[in-house]
């Protein structure tokens, strides 16, 4: 019976648009999380694809020694694809010089992701190549012809091996980006490596398997592979676990969508909460007559328990299918740009939209269910009756419960949910407070004659309690949609300061001092501007307090470049450099940059912070170095914190400049040069033959494309999130209206005017629009402060212009919504009013 | 044998008192009386005096504060909620000033809801007779907001006797209509109640309305007298009859 009854009670309801909030409610959360979800899902997928270009590979497994072939049969047993590279340093010679290069020896399937470049001169534009070099050729870079001498054709010797040069290395896909320690590349063939002779007994080579294919079967591989590896010994790297520039820059955007996907969470979870306290206050009559007609409590139960149920069925049908047309509409608009696949298709959204979906539905109407239980029987006689529980903590308790839980599940990550839970709680703490001095002074500003605003103060009095729920809710779903856009605009603005329009792009280094004011004329003639001469002096690291570091020296020799590349910095040697000037970018953390030297004081020297940490290095230790057949003892006066995803020359040691006096350093600078000026650079560099060049041009235009294309990618679920919310308000104002149609219906049927009521009601919203966008700013300084300092890894800072934009934006939006549902019920006649109501 | 009571319903000593914000307030003395089945009573009195408080107490839709009743043999005033919307379903009948029909069930499906709960066979059929015997039968597919309010307390009519209960309690059946709808309602309301041999209790304060009952109790300030006498109304019955349900 109760079933069919259930059913019926759907049918009509559905039909007559009672269901309409709570269904849309449900149908938002869904489609936003679906949506979201799957959208997020393909870009993250393209993203890591075209950051795994950055690697060559989906995984690279290497190791000081040469792997076993079990690894590699293995890889090919699981049909994952393979190719191998051992890299190693090494002396090449041509004509009777030599310079110092990184041999890089790759197999026929180099590389497995993204594309090696070639030139067909010196500094050139790279074209790709999808080819490695035949038998007996080698593809070098342009420094070594710069430092060489060489033109193409020529012979270069690698160790015992004459090559012929047949091509410009112009770009290798996962090169890294490194100024210091990096020698120019050699490419060879791997099958060619053995004839050199180069890689003997105490050779430094590490050697490479790079694989590509299914995630799950990649996992699988990992999985088998993990026990048999040596930590001291062998490596794996992966875009996930890559902590460059641009794994940096992924991982961000990660947390970016997870971050507004949570948010869109809990914007649904609003809307359902707000929608089923609505679905319950319009069902007190029902319940009533069905227990004055007999009806027990439990087929009261079963009844609406199971017109929930279909409304959530229905609204997962509606929001799968409306969550998956957006994501796929976006998907296609941003296509071109981001490379994002529509063909491959993920489950785990679908299965979290419905999650998120029942979860919600069931948790968020469980508190508005059981108060609709509670309605006694006796309000058929007396309609003031309403429901007999009047303690809120089962509904704080189930809905906060729900939104930390489903926070949690979703994201997997405690500080990220505790973060937006915290902020959440101290905001409704704070509106309550408010929302009482709202109501004191409503007290005394709704006395007098009855204009609009006395109408509007006195209604937002009478209504205190209603209008505190109501007002939490829109500072809630505002304080979400600011997180959401600023986060946004601080981060993209952050990763585009870091590469502004003029990033120097070339590198040079081994500059003399009598070579650096002829070249910054030089430079400056053919309107080129050099950026800061950094001084630098190799020193070998000798003892720190008096004590010898050999060990230290020895444990970081074992270590692999994987691990890090910077620790090669201070291995045996280091490069110093010295300046009253703290670097941009550079933070004291201990201690005090340097004033100027005093004689009799000891000199000082400033360490970057990981390596202060590594080296166990403390503020007041002793370092002595030996540059030549100097020694330089200073003591630590300060440690920094370096920024390293800036596009600057940093370094770990920076020495007072008196401790330096009497060395000749080479300098190192940069400059930047538009792409299309490239073949200037021959000419540029032609009076300074000892220069080593690095050009970097290439990897910073493919930085920049990754953040512009994350950025785009960030914008599009901005837009997803903002119209979330943009509904969640619609729904929210819908259902006051509801609340306040007996009212209009009274106030209509006394004779008042339409203008009067009508701006009674914008008033109304409009003072809470205020205070919800006052409280709103206040939340979201607080919740972006800890996101950022403590998620985001970004420097927090005050947005005081929210504090403006967010009160009018609130008024101005919930005004409008208001006065658009007012316009709606004042279209009706008294009668068609007064029979609306339930 | 006749097992049923003499007394459909008997109340002794009943009272309501209820807190406020300026303390406890009585707002039904001590009541004690009786009605035999099939009796037509009705309840007046002046706005306020206590009679819907009273019918609620009645109908079990409502505790008592203090005092005992019995309906059909039932010590109400030992129920529990449960209970008492069991014993309602089976033997009570409602019609109110304000109709209550369930807005979102077409005026069949509201006659057929008390018959639904019960579980009895055929609500369809049943509601469809009765729909019949209203004079609605054009009207069954249609919403409440769709009909006029003398349609909607005849649909309600309707629904008060699906379940063929004992006992009817109307609140003030004709309050809402107009003067001839009133008059068809009234009519329709004693037409079939006198043919289920129905007892009724009805709240008023149309005394046209009273008139037509077979006995008449006065509420005034929480206190019920019979009417014309000054005295509290008495019972008339000995200790009353109880019956399992």
């Amino acid at each position: 019976m109760w079933f069919n009854l259930a059913w019926r009670l759907f049918r009509h309801e559905m039909r007559r648009g009672e269901l309409t909030i709570i269904l849309a409610a449900i149908v938002l959360s869904v489609a936003a999380v679906m949506s979201l979800s799957l959208f997020s899902e393909r870009l993250q997928s393209a993203l890591v694809e075209r950051s795994s270009q950055f690697i060559a590979a989906d995984r690279v497994v290497g190791g000081r020694n040469p792997l076993p072939e079990e690894w590699q049969l293995k890889a090919k047993e699981l049909q994952l694809n393979t190719a191998q590279t051992t890299y190693l340093r090494s002396m090449v010679f041509a004509n009777d010089t030599m310079t110092l290069a990184d041999i890089r020896a790759v197999n026929q399937n180099y590389p497995l992701k993204g594309d090696i470049k070639v030139a067909d001169v010196p500094f050139g534009v790279g074209e790709v190549i999808k080819a490695v070099p035949g038998e007996g050729e080698t593809w070098v870079e342009s420094q070594v012809f710069q430092t060489l001498g060489l033109s193409l054709g020529d012979v270069l010797e690698v160790g015992d091996k004459p090559f012929t040069i047949t091509r410009v290395l112009s770009e290798v896909p996962d090169a890294g980006f490194s100024i210091f320690n990096t020698n120019p590349k050699v490419m060879i063939r791997l099958d060619e490596l053995q004839d050199t002779g180069i890689l003997g007994e105490g050779s430094r080579a590490w050697h490479d398997l790079y694989l590509t294919g299914d995630s799950a079967v990649l996992s699988d591989y990992a999985d088998w592979l993990l026990p048999q590896m040596d930590s001291d010994l062998h490596y794996t790297r992966s875009i996930e676990d890559d902590d460059s520039w641009v794994g940096e820059r992924v991982k961000r955007a990660e947390q970016y969508f997870l971050l507004a996907s949570l948010l869109a969470i809990v914007l649904a979870s609003v809307a359902i909460a707000v929608a089923a306290q609505r679905y319950s206050q319009r069902h007190y009559d029902p319940v009533a007559i069905m227990k004055t007609l007999g009806a027990s409590r439990k087929m009261v139960q079963q009844v609406f328990l199971l017109q929930i149920i279909f409304i959530t069925v229905l609204g997962i049908i509606i929001g799968g299918a409306l969550g998956y047309g957006v994501q796929a509409a976006v998907a296609s608009a941003i296509q071109e740009q981001v490379a994002v696949s529509l063909q491959s298709w993920y489950w785990g959204p679908v299965w979290i939209a419905i999650f998120t979906g029942v979860v919600c539905a069931l948790l968020f109407s469980l508190y508005p269910l059981l108060k609709l239980f509670s309605v006694p029987p006796l309000r058929v006689l007396r309609k003031d009756l309403g429901a007999n529980m009047s303690s809120r903590v089962v509904q704080f308790l189930a809905a906060g419960g729900a939104i930390f839980a489903l926070m949690w599940a979703y994201s997997q990550n405690l500080k990220i949910s505790a973060i937006l839970f915290v902020s959440g709680i101290v905001l409704v703490a704070a509106l309550l407070v408010v929302t009482y001095g709202l109501i004191w002074l409503g007290r005394r500003l709704g006395k007098g004659r009855m204009g609009a605003w006395q109408l509007a103060w006195a209604r937002i009095q009478r209504r205190s309690m209603d209008n505190s729920v109501q007002l939490i809710s829109f500072s809630v779903t505002i304080m979400l949609l600011l997180v959401v856009l600023v986060m946004r605009n601080d981060m993209i603005q952050q990763w585009r300061d870091q590469l502004p329009e003029g990033t120097p792009n070339y590198f040079m280094a081994n500059i003399t001092e009598a070579q650096k004011p002829i070249m910054e004329a030089h430079f400056a003639e053919r309107d080129v501007q050099t950026e800061t001469f950094y001084p630098v002096v190799r020193a070998r690291f000798v003892a720190v307090n008096g004590e010898r570091v050999n060990t230290q020296i020895t444990k970081e020799d074992e270590e692999t470049e994987a691990q890090s590349n910077r620790r090669d910095a201070f291995g045996r040697e280091a490069n110093l450099t010295w300046s009253y000037q703290l670097q941009n970018q550079n933070t004291i953390v201990a201690g005090q940059w340097f004033a100027e030297h005093q004689e009799g004081q000891p000199y000082g020297m400033s360490v970057e912070a990981r390596t202060a940490e590594r080296m166990d290095l403390n503020m007041g230790d002793v370092v002595t170095f030996n540059i030549g057949s100097e020694v330089v003892e200073v003591t630590i006066t300060s440690i920094r914190e370096v920024n390293w995803q800036t596009m600057q020359p940093n370094f770990f040691f920076v020495l007072q400049p008196e401790a330096m006096q009497g060395f000749r350093p080479t300098y190192i600078t940069s400059f930047n040069l538009d792409t299309e000026r490239k073949d200037e650079i021959t000419q540029l560099l032609a009076p300074f033959s000892t220069v080593t060049l690095f050009d970097v041009d290439a990897r910073i235009n493919q930085l920049r494309e990754i953040v512009d294309q994350v950025s785009l990618a960030v914008e599009f679920i901005l837009v997803l999130v903002l119209i979330a919310g943009a509904l969640v308000l619609i729904a929210q104002v819908q259902a006051s209206m509801d609340e306040r149609q007996q009212e209009l219906a009274i106030l209509r049927t006394l004779g008042a005017k339409g203008l009067l009521i009508r701006a009674s009601v914008v008033f109304e919203f409009i003072i809470i629009g205020v205070v919800a966008g006052i409280m709103a700013a206040l939340a979201n300084e607080l919740t972006l402060y800890l996101l950022q300092s403590q998620i985001f890894d970004m420097r927090g800072s005050l947005h005081f212009e929210y504090w403006v934009i967010a009160p009018i934006v609130g008024a101005a939006v919930v005004g409008v919504l208001g006065a658009i549902s007012c316009w709606r019920l004042l279209s009706l006649n008294t009668s068609q009013l007064l029979r609306n109501m339930v | 044998m006749n097992n049923a009571p003499e007394f459909m319903i008997s109340t002794r000593n009943i009272t309501k008192k209820v807190t406020t914000s300026e303390g406890p307030l009585q707002i039904l003395q001590p009541i004690s009386f009786d009605v035999k089945a099939g009796e037509t009573i009705a309840i007046v009195g002046a706005s306020g005096s206590g009679k819907s408080t009273l019918l609620g107490l009645l109908a079990g839709l409502d505790e008592v504060s203090s005092g005992e009743i019995f309906l059909d043999g039932a010590a109400l005033h030992q129920l529990d909620e449960e209970r008492r919307a069991r014993l309602r379903g089976e033997k009570v009948g409602f019609i109110f000033q304000s109709f209550m029909l369930v807005q979102s069930l077409t005026a069949l499906e509201n006659i057929m809801l008390p018959a639904e709960i019960a579980g009895l066979d055929n609500p369809a059929q049943l509601a469809n007779e009765l729909l019949d015997k209203v004079g609605l039968n054009h009207r069954g597919n249609h919403f409440p907001n769709q009909l006029s309010g003398g349609e909607q307390q005849r649909v309600a009519i309707a629904r008060a006797f699906i379940t063929q209960p004992k006992i009817l309690f109307a609140d003030e059946p004709t309050g809402n209509l107009d003067a001839a709808n009133g008059e068809r309602v009234e009519k329709l309301l004693f037409e079939l109640n006198e043919s289920a041999h129905t007892t009724l209790v009805l709240v008023t304060h149309d005394s046209e309305l009273a008139d037509k009952c077979e006995r008449q109790l006065l509420m005034h300030a929480g206190e019920l007298t019979e009417k014309g006498k000054s005295e509290p109304v008495k019972p008339v019955g000995g200790k009353p009859q109880l019956k399992a349900i």
